[in-house]
């Protein structure tokens, strides 16, 4: 038997390595072939989805609210104290210190990640900005964000704190962060389709018990997920998505 | 549950009387301290559905000044400033119990007597078809907003106490 586990395309490309190591030890810890999906992008992920062909999933909490809910994926597990967190940042030295010196009618660079525009939106808010008073400039990638920002073709990007983090340090030392978000409730999670109820047991029992052995700590770095994964029930599910549904409007 | 009166600052406050919708009241002191919300933040705090705090977080516990067991069991309304209009609530109850998402900008006040401004949104917790409590997230407000809505409230909170 085989089940195809997806990980959501928001990571940085050097996480690319643990997503395979974790793979490789949850296979053989559970006895299931796992086979890894890494989506290039959101449309590859909803592809992907819409092809039935997804058992395992670890999903951002935009995306895992409609799964949940609509499609009747369990959630079982997240990041141990791993929240997504969003930066909005610009360029150093270009004189916009806060995000109330963002005005109505700026550039704001942004990719698909719908979790990280739902929050700096809210952040925005103190400004007097809204959706309809920012112009979108898409990105495929944080680096393309990056770039445009110090290039001052945007005034500000959206990141999500864990890529902002990720960028070199050349990078981010052409930037500034004006705002970074604190909220330590909304975290990625790891979803099971509903066909997979037979195996989930012993899925879940070799995912909670990343860092259990002295080998996993490594797997766990690689991840940047050094605190391995809690157990995460259908309350605590519940619980975030309506604290989601509070932010989007 | 019936909050005790609140201790007298050692100057420089007001004293008001807060009659709450479960009957009780409370004798308060304010002052003209803001306290600034937090860049980045969100307050999340959850109730029964007597109103009653089952869940606080980290920023509510902060800017709040109570401690978490302070919170946890005491009534929401344990934020409520005589600042408030009643009618600026008016639409909260009966939309939740609509099992729909309510707005709105909140003055609240905290264990010291000063205050801080919120936009405040409750959702009701659906289980299984049941409504079993509510989920209220504050944010950051727009100060433009507050500063329309500042005279606003006055106006309504006047018109409040020329009728009683």
């Amino acid at each position: 038997m085989k089940l195809n586990f997806l990980v959501a395309p928001d990571f940085a490309p050097e996480r690319f390595a643990g997503w395979h190591m974790l793979n490789t030890v949850l296979q053989r810890r559970s006895g299931i072939h796992l086979h890894l999906l890494t989506p290039a992008d959101a449309t590859e992920q909803t592809q992907l989805l819409a092809q039935q062909q997804v058992d395992l999933i670890y999903a951002n909490p935009f995306d895992a609210t409609d799964m949940i809910q609509s499609q009747g994926f369990v959630p079982f597990a997240r990041p141990r104290q791993h929240y997504d967190e969003m930066v909005i940042s610009t360029a150093a030295g270009n004189g916009l210190l806060k995000v109330e010196d963002l005005k109505p009618g700026c550039r704001i660079a942004i990719t698909p990640n719908k979790d990280v525009k739902l929050i700096g939106l809210r952040l925005l808010e103190p400004a007097d900005l809204n959706d309809t008073l920012i112009e979108w400039v898409p990105v495929e990638s944080y680096q393309a964000a990056a770039r445009l920002v110090i290039k001052g073709e945007v005034q500000a990007a959206f990141f999500l704190a864990d890529a902002y983090a990720s960028l070199t340090r050349l990078t981010r030392n052409q930037l500034q962060v004006l705002m970074e978000s604190r909220i330590s409730d909304i975290s990625h999670v790891v979803l099971a389709h509903p066909r997979m109820d037979a195996e989930l047991p012993r899925i879940s029992e070799a995912l909670l018990g990343m860092g259990s052995q002295p080998s996993d700590a490594a797997v766990l770095d690689a991840l940047g997920l050094a605190r391995g994964f809690e157990s995460m029930s259908r309350e605590d599910a519940d619980f975030m998505i309506d604290l989601m549904d509070t932010l989007l409007d | 549950m019936a909050l005790p009166d609140m201790t007298a600052p050692a100057e420089g406050a007001q004293e008001a009387t807060l009659t709450y919708t479960d009957g009780s009241s409370r004798r308060v002191f304010t002052t003209d301290t803001e306290v600034a919300f937090p860049d980045g933040r969100l307050i999340v705090s959850r109730t029964d559905l007597q109103g009653i705090i089952t869940h606080a977080n980290d920023a509510f516990v902060e800017l709040s000044g109570w401690t978490r067991e302070e919170l946890i069991g005491a009534p929401h309304h344990i934020l409520r400033h005589p600042d408030m209009p009643k009618i600026a609530f008016k639409g909260l109850w009966d939309t939740l119990a609509e099992v729909k998402k309510w707005h709105g900008y909140v003055k609240n006040l905290r264990k010291d007597g000063s205050y801080y401004w919120v936009y405040a949104t409750a959702v009701p917790n659906v289980r299984n078809g049941q409504v079993v409590g509510y989920t209220s997230v504050r944010r950051k407000p727009s100060r433009t907003r507050v500063a329309e809505l500042i005279p606003v409230y006055r106006d309504w909170l006047a018109q409040e106490k020329a009728a009683t």
